[in-house]
């Protein structure tokens, strides 16, 4: 034993082991990259570095021995900026996606690719409970999301693709599932928040608190529940009886209630459900519209009281004449389609920029045009009057300057441009603002202001969804929901709320990149986009009938089929992107070039893929190639920022010069995402795998080995480490790495079959049944023909102790000698 | 002939200006005059090893008067031949004149002079295949002393005391080393010279083996015999041909005349030394990826601890002393280690020899007691700088060294007051920059050498020096940002802490160096675009006719690569500014000097 102190405490350590080995028994955490247990260390990942308290030298712990009176710190600032610098410079080369940039966009990172995975395979009950996971609210999301995800879809980087149509998935999966699925929650803790507005950021609160034990009640001033939902959207794209459908699961849900007819300030008070709840949240979202701050506005609706009036008249209202609406927003669209619906009159929008610059969804702009709205771009509204029983709006003509702060060309009045036209209704839906409550501090923008980086208000109340961040989209509503209830959890518990940050590597938007930037395994083949079935226009017009239908199981099953899977297999153990994310890095503050974006996968092989752009050389497959399997079959090639790791005469290692045997202990060692199992990444990439020791059913060493499942299947194998057992280094043959299928296969047998002679078909037997029939027929034989006439042939792929048993058998039951085994052959 | 000798020195430098022409033409005309009576034609006309002062090659030294003759050319052999060795006169015409008079006798020369050659000293002296030559010079007389007539302890301290410290790279007294790895408890140990020079510039060891091979074996089998080690290995690299021929057959001639192999000497000490060619990687250097290189592995370096001396070549203890160190040891043996130590400084005993190149009269090998002024080394061994220009900084340690301005001229060289200076002895390059030097080309130049160098195995060097280097082309092209500088100290600094070998620990030292005394030609690249010396390309200012002085004659018209100049003949020209690229091609050309460059005015382009 020697004395040793670690972070000013002594220490008796074992003499000859290594600071990291011994620092990491007595519990300090040390982090490492290149470290891995069952092979010698290396010093090379230079994340294990520690100060040498008498030298005062950074010294890799993992290579330096324990010695008598050393003195050393595992964790200062200096130690941690030099770790921060090495992760910096090995993220700065990593290429590749961490996630999917469609997770990434997606404001409430859903799963996105797991779930198109799912409804590829048909499985969309398996797809709404990932939704769900993230998508409270995934039938009206399914139906009205502008689809953040699919703007960066990497299948638009295929010449005349358009991207997957992932929100159809979400919209498939809740019409199919969503009634019978029940998301699991957690006992209720008997904590209650009160929630004060039933939108999606109320609902979704609501939601996320209740999953995690904590009851809520919902305060809704209006009739009924939904809000943008109900009273914004109208019917044609969200039909109210889906919606309802949708809201019948939060009223079943045990500790939440949603109450009607509630109003801040008439029927409760914020003060009084701060003091009756544990916690209060704010989400009254943005109900007032904008000014458009020109004379005579007064004469024109505003465009969310329009909405909110039509849908209180169930979509039935009296015909508005000839009709102008101001704006080029979504709920611009909203009411220029709603009004094509109620006259037959003209329907004009009129907009200050041009139609490159509109808010509104293509989709939106070109179905209203389709239904015969009539734009005028570069217009901008300067009065408006009352004459002879019409509506007069005065405008002026626009040009494009420079681009603003918000990167859109600025629209700039051109002198004497000004004109004038008439109609009966004028809508100004220019947009709108939030009506915070008295006593509730508010931002510059008359938001309700929330402390940085959190979701508090003050005290015990919280907010979220549009009063906080101005008007958005359903999927951020519900985004900013999760956060908040996050935050209310964390300040219930008395911890400190922040939000979930990991390091995710991204190759780049896809505008950015070419198609030979993309790893694939086997090149994509064009396959157009499955259309949703829309109504045709003339017909639209007619009625208030939502427009599209949801596509079938088979258009959506194949529609799976052009998801690239971009994220990466190791997105879940990836010890780079734990550490990368423990220190909190973003982007490398030291970013230039990647070595190889772009390299090929290598993998002429059946059994594992080498994507040398993750490879962060720490050398742990080299030494474990090495020292453990010893074929030698891959080493370093090249040298300096060229080095890479390489099969033998940097052929693929399945070629005939590589000693590569593919018993997988290299993929096991990989830290990152470089090496991997390649029938795990063709057939199925799961995010939970189960894991289960077992032994090796292929012969009678009896390897352990870990088998990973996922919904009851196998994925992958994996090694198991430890003393005392035939394979304590991870061992494993191709045999017992790869060769899993046949668990699953069809052909396998799994109950006893016993031939009909008549039919010469098998038929299924009991045990019972099956083993009188062979013990009755070896009577048989041995009454006939006498104890000689057997004989038997053991496996090596039975135990010791089975073969104990057959000749066991064959020596005292049957009476014979004639005993062999196939090792001796 | 009276004795007489005529040396060729045959190092790598003469090579090239023809030395080999000149030795045939002596042995032509001695054959052709018969002068040579019965004595082999070699015996007369030798080869040497490199003398140093390379600028002044093809060299001869005639003996016994050490007559030196440099810039040789071929007709000047028969006037030699027949005035100064048929009839003694030594031919003045063909002396080399330095501050206005002829100089006669080779250690006259300015050059030789300043130098106290303790490692070179037998170069330019003796033939290195003739083990006679050696002998005469004492050789092989420090074995036989530390073999006969001391314990191994005995040796250590006389090395010890000497003061000797690394000729290598870090400094480390060799004595201390030997003592480690002597007391290191292990049957087997070994001794292993680094002849890996990788330095770009860098040539002593390689001149040491090929001048003075002997040298090399007497003092690692002295070291065997300290440490207890049988076997030596010699690793050198493959670009060295004519090194490892020379080394192989002097390895030959010891092992016959009984100073290597069994018993030597009759002492019962027994010691070999086999050579290990490698592939000329410069980590290979490193003392650890060394011995991976000589085990057959790849070089890459280990984390010390544990140190060689621990656990070394497979695993036992062994001692690496790179070749300069070791030729110092025989002398130490045979001087007493008080004459070494009263040579230098304090700190830095002994003289350390440097490979001076760059904007310097007198390029080549010298060597210098420690202590020496840098400004001496320049001015008074290697002759100033050439065109009359101003020095504005040297270089010293290659690659890992740094850059010192030339206000620290008076500096007094030694390892201490180097590293104080931000720069390393290292192996000893040495590089003369005059006002014209660009200090960030010089930086990026450095780390372009280092970071192509990286073997690959830590992050810190592999990524962290692409990372710098980046930056620095892009400072260098005009493309600088806001804080690259400050990137590149805080990187440069994270990669010294943090880097696995002294390749990383060293490597940014160039452009941490010169951020510290030329920061303002960094802003200068990076704010204001420009170059002040001139160097970077795509930073320098463009080029420009005077109207009044241009005749038309189209000269420069034809000449420009980017066809940037436009003009009919006989009519004034024209250079399109935002084409021109400043590569200088025109003013080359000009017959009437018309075109300077925007900024420097005339008669500077």
């Amino acid at each position: 034993m020697v004395a040793i102190t670690i972070n000013g405490t002594e220490h008796q350590v074992e003499e000859g082991q290594s600071l990291l080995s011994a620092a990491e028994d007595l519990g300090y955490d040390i982090p490492t990259l290149c470290h891995f247990d069952v092979v010698s260390d290396a010093g090379a990942c230079r994340m294990c570095l520690i100060e040498d308290q008498d030298s005062g030298q950074l010294l890799p712990s993992c290579t330096t021995e324990v010695s008598e009176g050393m003195d050393i710190v595992t964790n200062n600032e200096r130690i941690y900026q030099a770790r921060k610098t090495v992760l910096d410079l090995l993220l700065s080369e990593h290429c590749g996606d961490c996630e999917a940039p469609c997770t990434v966009a997606c404001p409430a990172h859903a799963n996105v690719e797991e779930y198109v995975r799912a409804g590829r395979e048909g499985d969309f009950k398996k797809a709404l409970a990932i939704i769900k996971e993230r998508i409270p609210l995934p039938m009206s999301i399914g139906r009205v999301c502008p689809r953040f995800c699919e703007e960066d879809c990497r299948r638009n980087l295929m010449e005349d693709e358009e991207p997957v149509a992932i929100n159809d998935f979400k919209r498939k999966a809740a019409d199919l599932h969503y009634e019978e699925y029940t998301e699991p929650r957690r006992e209720l803790t008997g904590e209650k928040v009160a929630i004060i507005g039933g939108g999606p950021a109320g609902l979704g609160t609501a939601y996320f608190l209740r999953k995690w034990g904590i009851a809520a009640d919902i305060y809704e001033k209006r009739e009924k529940a939904g809000g943008m939902l109900r009273y914004g959207i109208p019917e044609y794209r969200l039909p109210k009886d889906i919606l309802d459908k949708e809201l019948k699961h939060f009223h079943e849900m045990d500790g939440l209630t949603i109450n009607c007819n509630q109003e801040l300030g008439t029927d409760i008070e914020i003060a009084e459900l701060k003091e009756d709840y544990d916690a209060v949240v704010i989400a009254l979202g943005c109900w007032q519209s904008s000014s458009m701050r020109t004379e005579g506005e007064e004469l024109a609706l505003g465009g969310i009281d329009f909405l909110e009036q039509l849908a209180k008249q169930n979509f039935e209202m009296e015909d508005p004449g000839e009709t102008i609406v101001v704006g080029g927003g979504n709920t611009a669209m909203d009411c220029v389609r709603s009004t094509l619906r109620l006259t037959d009159s003209d329907v004009h929008c009129y907009y200050r920029r041009t139609e490159k610059q509109m808010p509104a969804e293509q989709i939106e702009i070109d179905e209203a045009r389709e239904e015969g709205c009539n734009f005028e771009f570069l217009s901008q509204p300067v009065s408006l009057r009352k004459e002879d029983g019409k509506l007069v709006l005065e405008c002026i003509k626009m040009e494009l300057g420079e681009p603003d702060e918000s990167g859109r060309r600025r629209p700039i009045p051109i002198e004497g441009s000004e004109f004038e036209v008439t109609a009966d209704t004028v809508i100004a839906a220019i947009g709108q603002n939030t009506i915070a409550p008295d006593s509730i501090p508010t931002n510059d923008w008359g938001d309700v202001a929330v402390k940085e980086d959190s979701y508090q208000v003050e005290d015990n109340v919280f907010a979220a969804g549009d009063c906080v961040t101005g008007p958005a989209t359903v999927v951020e509503a519900v985004a900013a929901a999760r956060k908040a209830a996050l935050n209310v959890e964390c300040f219930l518990q008395g911890e400190e709320y922040s939000e979930e940050k990991q390091t995710n590597v991204n190759q780049g938007h896809w505008e950015s990149l070419s198609m030979e930037d993309l790893d694939f395994l086997e090149e994509p083949t064009p396959q157009e986009r499955v259309e949703l079935p829309t109504e045709k226009a003339e017909k639209r017009v007619t009625n208030f009938c939502e427009v599209t239908e949801t596509i079938s199981a088979e258009g959506m099953e194949k529609e799976g089929e052009r998801c690239f899977e971009c994220s990466c297999t190791s997105k879940t153990d990836c010890e780079l992107r734990d550490l990368a994310t423990r220190f909190e890095i973003e982007e490398p503050f030291y970013g230039g070039f990647r070595s190889s974006s772009g390299a090929e996968l290598e993998a002429d092989n059946p059994f594992l893929v080498h994507d040398d752009d993750k490879c962060i050389l720490c050398g742990r497959c080299v030494r474990v190639d090495h020292e453990v399997q010893c074929s030698d079959a891959i080493d370093f090639a090249n040298r300096g920022f060229d080095s890479r790791i390489a099969a033998a005469l940097k052929e693929d290692l399945g070629s005939e010069d590589s000693s590569c045997v593919f018993c997988g202990q290299c993929v096991e060692a990989c830290p990152t995402g470089a090496l991997e199992y390649k029938p795990f990444i063709t057939e199925r990439l799961e995010l939970d795998v189960e894991s289960t020791e077992t032994t090796c059913g292929y012969c009678g060493v009896g390897c352990k080995l870990d088998f990973k499942t996922a919904d009851n299947k196998v994925v992958k194998v994996g090694s198991v480490y430890r003393e005392g057992i035939p394979n304590p280094d991870g061992e494993a043959c191709v045999k017992g790495r790869f060769g899993y299928e046949f668990i699953d296969h069809p052909d396998r047998l799994t109950k006893p079959l016993i031939k009909d002679k008549e039919s010469g078909e098998f038929q299924e037997a009991s045990w019972e049944e099956a083993l009188d029939y062979v013990a009755d027929n070896f009577q048989r034989i041995k009454d006939e023909s006498g104890a000689e006439a057997f004989g038997s042939l053991c496996s090596a792929r039975c135990s010791n102790e089975e073969n104990y048993l057959i000749q066991k058998l064959m020596r005292a039951a049957i009476g014979t000698h004639t005993i062999d085994h196939c090792a001796r052959l | 002939m009276d004795n007489r000798e005529v040396l060729i020195c045959s190092g790598t430098g003469c090579l090239s200006s023809g030395a080999e022409e000149i030795e045939e033409a002596f042995q032509q005309e001695l054959v052709d005059r018969d002068l040579l009576e019965d004595i082999e034609v070699k015996k007369v006309v030798k080869k040497t090893g490199c003398v140093g002062p390379c600028s002044l090659g093809p060299i001869a030294i005639v003996k016994p008067e050490k007559t030196f003759y440099g810039k040789l050319e071929v007709q000047d052999v028969e006037k030699i031949v027949t005035e100064h060795l048929e009839q003694g006169n030594i031919v003045t015409d063909l002396l080399v004149e330095e501050d206005g008079h002829k100089v006669e006798e080779y250690t006259e020369l300015n050059f030789i002079k300043g130098q106290k050659q303790i490692a070179l000293k037998n170069i330019g002296e003796i033939d290195p295949a003739s083990v006679e030559d050696y002998l005469k010079q004492e050789g092989y007389q420090a074995v036989e002393k530390a073999l006969l007539d001391s314990t191994p302890e005995e040796v250590i301290k006389e090395i010890k005391d000497s003061g000797l410290r690394g000729r290598g790279g870090a400094g480390f007294p060799t004595g201390l080393k030997w003592e480690f790895t002597a007391q290191a408890e292990s049957e087997q140990k070994y001794i292993v010279c680094n002849a890996d020079e990788g330095d770009p510039g860098a040539f002593m060891d390689r001149s040491i083996i090929e001048g003075d091979p002997h040298k090399v074996i007497e003092a690692m089998t002295i070291a065997g015999y300290a440490i207890g080690a049988d076997k030596g290995y010699v690793y050198v690299r493959a670009e060295y041909p004519l090194a490892i021929e020379t080394l192989a057959s002097a390895l030959d001639i010891a092992r016959d005349r009984g100073y290597l192999g069994e018993n030597i000497l009759e002492s019962d000490f027994s010691f070999d030394i086999e050579i290990r060619v490698g592939a000329g990687a410069f980590v290979c250097g490193e003392e650890t990826a060394l011995l991976k290189s000589i085990e057959g592995k790849r070089g890459m370096p280990n984390p010390k601890p544990p140190y060689p001396a621990q656990k070394g070549l497979w695993g036992e203890p062994t001692v690496i002393n790179n070749v300069e160190t070791l030729a110092c040891v025989p002398e130490i043996i045979n001087q007493g280690s008080s004459w070494f130590n009263g040579i230098g400084t304090e700190s830095s005993s002994g003289s350390k020899v440097f490979a001076v190149a760059g904007d310097v009269i007198g390029t080549g090998l010298i060597e210098v007691p420690m202590g020496i002024t840098i400004k001496e080394v320049v001015f008074d061994v290697a002759g100033g700088i050439p065109d009359n220009k101003e020095l504005k900084a040297v270089q010293i340690g290659g690659p890992s060294g740094g850059t010192i301005p030339s206000q620290y001229m008076d500096l007094e060289i030694d390892y201490e007051s180097l590293n104080e200076a931000g720069a390393i002895m290292g192996s000893g390059g040495l590089v003369v920059m005059d006002e014209d030097t660009c200090m960030v080309d010089v930086a990026r130049f450095f780390l372009d050498f280092t970071q192509e160098e990286s073997c690959g195995k830590c992050p810190p060097c592999r990524i962290g020096t692409k990372r710098m280097l980046e930056i620095l082309e892009r400072i260098t092209s005009g493309a600088g940002e806001e804080g690259d500088i400050d990137k590149l100290q805080e990187l440069g600094e994270r990669i010294i802490e943090t880097s696995l070998c002294g390749l990383g620990q060293t490597a940014p030292n160039p452009v941490l160096s010169t951020i510290r005394f030329f920061r303002d030609e960094y802003e200068a690249h990076i704010y204001d675009e420009t170059c002040p010396a001139g160097v970077c390309q795509e930073l320098a200012p463009p080029y420009v006719i005077e109207d009044e002085t241009c005749i038309g004659c189209t000269n420069c018209v034809d000449e420009c690569p980017v066809e940037a100049i436009s003009g009919e003949a006989g009519e004034v020209h024209e250079i399109d500014e935002d084409e021109c690229i400043a590569c200088g091609a025109c003013a080359e050309v000009c017959p009437v000097d018309a075109i300077y460059q925007r900024s420097q005015g005339k008669g500077d382009a």
